[in-house]
């Protein structure tokens, strides 16, 4: 008796797994012979991780043309032209006489800074005195002022050590003295994690997790849109009997992950590599850590995408999505800085915890451990919208049944 | 039946407004996402310049000097000491799982060295993952290092005598810099992004309403009726069908100009009917590109891909972030075919560095080229809508 109950068990259990596959199979056909669903999860894929690395290829500005307003004209102002010109970040392009003149390449954006140094600068040296040069930046960008005020501090504290020496030397402290008293101290400044202070290794491993998290969202909300305008019921009616939507949702599930599977390898691991991004971090880790995430992804999208009546909808409504999921996630402006509402509503999207993790593992090599609070983050997403997703399910087919129902007592 | 042109549009937008109204999905949509936008980006970046950066300290020297320097760092309103920690590697940890944006590492013995006249060394870290809150402490310890050496030498300068800051600050620092922060004078990084980050919201939403709206049109076969509100003239039939579009977006247009510029008080050192009328030109142009889209490729969901793809680049092609420049050369080209890079360099003539409009022609110019779009697909979407017109009534005959 007993014996018979454990192989009925079993023999159910099979047949599920039966069930599960070919929902998976069917999901990875309806997907194969559909132009745009193959467009999203396959051609964006694999198009956005190679495009944004050659956009933003050169990961940062040099020799930004500037010009020089030198009203001094003397073996000092030369000096400090030359060595702001030297900088990396700066390069002299034009030589004007004032101002007024500076104002035409500035407006047309040829020139995006303007050193100013006054008539007295030479004389203030030699007088003993502190010297004043202007700088005027442009500040139609974040880049155009970090590098204006990288070159331009740079050559300032370069011009001014022979100087301060000197002024030293004046005051009766010479020599090796001199020395350490204009450095008491040495510091070094040390950049971490992204070491050419570039803008590819800064926003592409964020770029790469919104890549994955919207082409999910939008290939599954797309599909389920298709398939309800079809007036195809969400898989083959035969399968549905009794109600059963269990086999439904873990086939669906697991067609999608096991497309990503393929997919994050591509863009997590190999595009790092490929395009020479920040790589620290361990492969099993990110793995590992882009289980819950994947997961979540598809259970969100599963979610909303019950709501979805047509194919475009979510299309046409939701690509700005992207923008704001990239701000909430924190890798621009800063998280510690964000006001609680958002970093709250953050909390909903997987993408929030995605990209953090992958920038700590990826970018800055923590451990797994590390983003322990990101990690279990994502699978509490995971689950609650596991659960979410069955419930929404379940109301789905119950009212789909009563109207079915409704409709063939209508037709009896 | 012979009403003028003006009355057919008229017939086709009243359609329009109907039809926008009785599904209002799409237009409240569009009406949502773009009023919470307004409201996200504004709000998350309110503080202007991030404050307070949350940064660690590897005090291994634990002397008065060492103590100086943390309270200066303190002082400092751009970061603040929130973890001392035993060692580095335990600094480095929590810098890893993203508590921390920069350590300040002071090795043992640096007062003593620094007292023996043996220039001991103080290491600074940043993390330039976050490349904003990187920039901002690195710059920020730079300046609170070269004040500390300042201080310290300023300690030896008095003991030989040289006191009054008109006499120390020549040698502290022999040259000031006077720095212009042309138009955003407290470098408020909220006015970097929201000015042109606003707008390429807005442009997504045109390009795929308007891509949608026609689209839609075909999908569902109601050109017929469609067309017959226009009295049969294509002309009128899009001129109808898009201008209400323009309407709602312009108004959003407006309220994003009037919430940048009135509201949260961002530079406008030009007119704000320039930037006016450049918004209206950037409504329209989008909208062009809308109709070129869907009068190329002619079927809705191709379409609606190529207008998601064209959006999305729109954004790093307006060159707000990353300057257009240092791309490289062959992509370069590229930011000519985005009205959101003229609608950018307009914005910085007029809002930012309040140029004269000459300088600011020719990307108006360069906008109101886009408009010239449509009429390229125009007989390809004729022959389009005209097809799918023989089609409903062939389906019509059938039934």
């Amino acid at each position: 008796m007993n014996n018979f109950n454990k192989s009925n068990f079993f023999s159910r259990i099979l047949h599920e797994i039966r069930r599960i596959i070919y929902i998976m199979l069917d999901e990875y056909r309806i997907i194969l012979k559909d132009s745009g669903l193959v467009v999203i999860f396959l051609g964006a894929t694999l198009l956005y991780p190679i495009l944004y690395p050659s956009i933003y290829r050169n990961e940062t500005v040099r020799d930004m043309p500037i010009a020089v307003i030198d009203e001094s004209q003397s073996a000092r102002s030369r000096d400090l032209v030359r060595r702001l010109d030297a900088t990396p970040d700066l390069a002299v392009a034009y030589q004007l006489n004032n101002l007024e003149e500076a104002k035409e390449p500035f407006y047309k954006q040829k020139i995006h800074g303007v050193v100013h140094i006054p008539k007295d600068y030479s004389q203030k040296i030699h007088r003993n005195e502190q010297a004043t040069v202007s700088f005027y930046c442009d500040m139609s960008s974040f880049m155009y002022y970090r590098t204006m005020m990288l070159g331009a501090n740079l050559g300032i504290v370069e011009a001014g050590k022979d100087i301060k020496i000197e002024r030293m030397n004046a005051v009766g402290i010479t020599g090796r003295s001199a020395e350490i008293s204009a450095t008491p101290f040495r510091y070094n400044k040390n950049i971490l994690f992204n070491e050419p202070m570039g803008f590819a290794s800064f926003l592409l491993p964020v770029v790469l997790v919104v890549v994955i998290h919207q082409t999910l969202f939008f290939g599954i909300t797309m599909l389920t849109g298709t398939l309800r305008e079809e007036k195809l019921a969400t898989v083959d009616p035969k399968l549905r009997q009794k109600g059963r939507f269990f086999p439904i949702i873990f086939g669906k599930a697991l067609c999608y992950f096991s497309m990503y599977v393929v997919i994050c390898s591509y863009i997590l691991l190999a595009v790092p590599r490929i395009f020479q991004l920040p790589h620290l971090g361990d492969p099993l880790d990110i793995i590992r850590f882009f289980t819950p995430f994947l997961l979540a992804v598809i259970f969100f999208s599963m979610l909303v995408s019950v709501f979805i009546r047509n194919r475009e909808t979510s299309m046409v409504v939701f690509p700005f999505f992207s923008l704001v999921l990239l701000f909430l996630s924190g890798f621009s402006w800063p998280q510690s800085n964000m006001p609680w509402l958002w970093k709250t509503f953050g909390m909903i999207f997987p993408s929030t915890f995605g990209i953090q993790g992958y920038l700590k593992i990826n970018s800055m090599g923590a451990g797994l451990h590390q983003v322990q609070f990101e990690y279990i983050a994502l699978w509490i997403q995971a689950a609650v919208y596991f659960v979410a997703t069955i419930f929404a399910y379940r109301l789905q087919t119950r009212t789909k049944e009563r109207k079915s129902m409704i409709a063939d007592c209508h037709s009896a | 039946m012979s009403n003028s042109i003006i009355q057919q549009i008229r017939n086709v937008a009243r359609r329009e407004w109907k039809r926008m109204l009785t599904h209002p999905v799409y237009l409240l949509s569009s009406i949502g996402a773009m009023l919470f936008c307004y409201l996200f980006f504004l709000t998350l970046m309110s503080e202007g310049l991030p404050r307070q950066l949350p940064i660690g300290i590897v005090d291994g020297d634990n002397s008065s000097m060492s103590r100086t320097l943390e309270r200066n760092v303190n002082a400092s309103p751009q970061v603040e000491i929130v973890g001392k920690y035993a060692s580095f590697t335990e600094a480095r940890k929590d810098m890893q799982k993203g508590r921390i944006y920069a350590i300040i590492d002071i090795a043992p013995g640096f007062q003593s060295d620094l007292l023996a006249n043996r220039q001991p060394s103080l290491s600074f870290y940043v993390n330039d993952v976050y490349l904003v809150a990187g920039s901002l402490s690195y710059k920020d310890l730079t300046y609170i290092s070269e004040l500390m050496t300042g201080f310290i030498l300023q300690q030896s300068l008095q003991a030989k005598g040289v006191t009054g800051e008109e006499n120390l600050m020549p040698i502290l620092q022999p040259i000031a810099m006077d720095t212009h922060q042309i138009g955003n004078p407290y470098t408020n990084y909220s006015v970097y992004l929201s000015n042109v980050l606003l707008p390429g919201v807005l442009q997504m939403l045109i390009i795929m309403f308007t891509i949608y709206a026609i689209g839609v049109e075909m999908k569902q076969g109601t050109t017929r009726e469609w067309l017959s509100r226009g009295n049969g003239s294509i002309l009128s039939a899009l001129t109808g069908k898009v201008v209400p579009h323009t309407v709602l977006f312009m108004l959003l247009g407006l309220l994003g100009l009037f919430l940048l510029y009135g509201v949260m008080g961002f530079p406008m050192n030009g007119s704000i009917a320039w930037m006016a009328l450049a918004m209206f030109l950037f409504v329209m142009a989008h909208q062009a590109i809308g109709i070129f889209i869907i009068g190329l490729l002619g079927r809705l969901r191709d379409s609606i891909s190529i207008g998601m793809f064209y959006s999305l680049l729109s954004v790093s092609f307006a060159g707000f972030t990353f300057p257009i420049e240092a791309m490289p050369r062959g992509v370069q080209i590229f930011s000519w075919l985005f009205p959101i890079r003229y609608y950018f360099k307009i914005y910085v003539n007029e809002a930012l560095n309040g140029a004269d409009i000459r300088y600011s022609l020719i990307y108006f110019a360069g906008m109101l080229a886009f408009l010239l779009l449509p009429f390229l697909v125009y007989p390809r979407l004729r022959n389009t809508i005209r097809q799918q017109d023989q089609s409903a009534i062939k389906k019509q005959q059938i039934q």
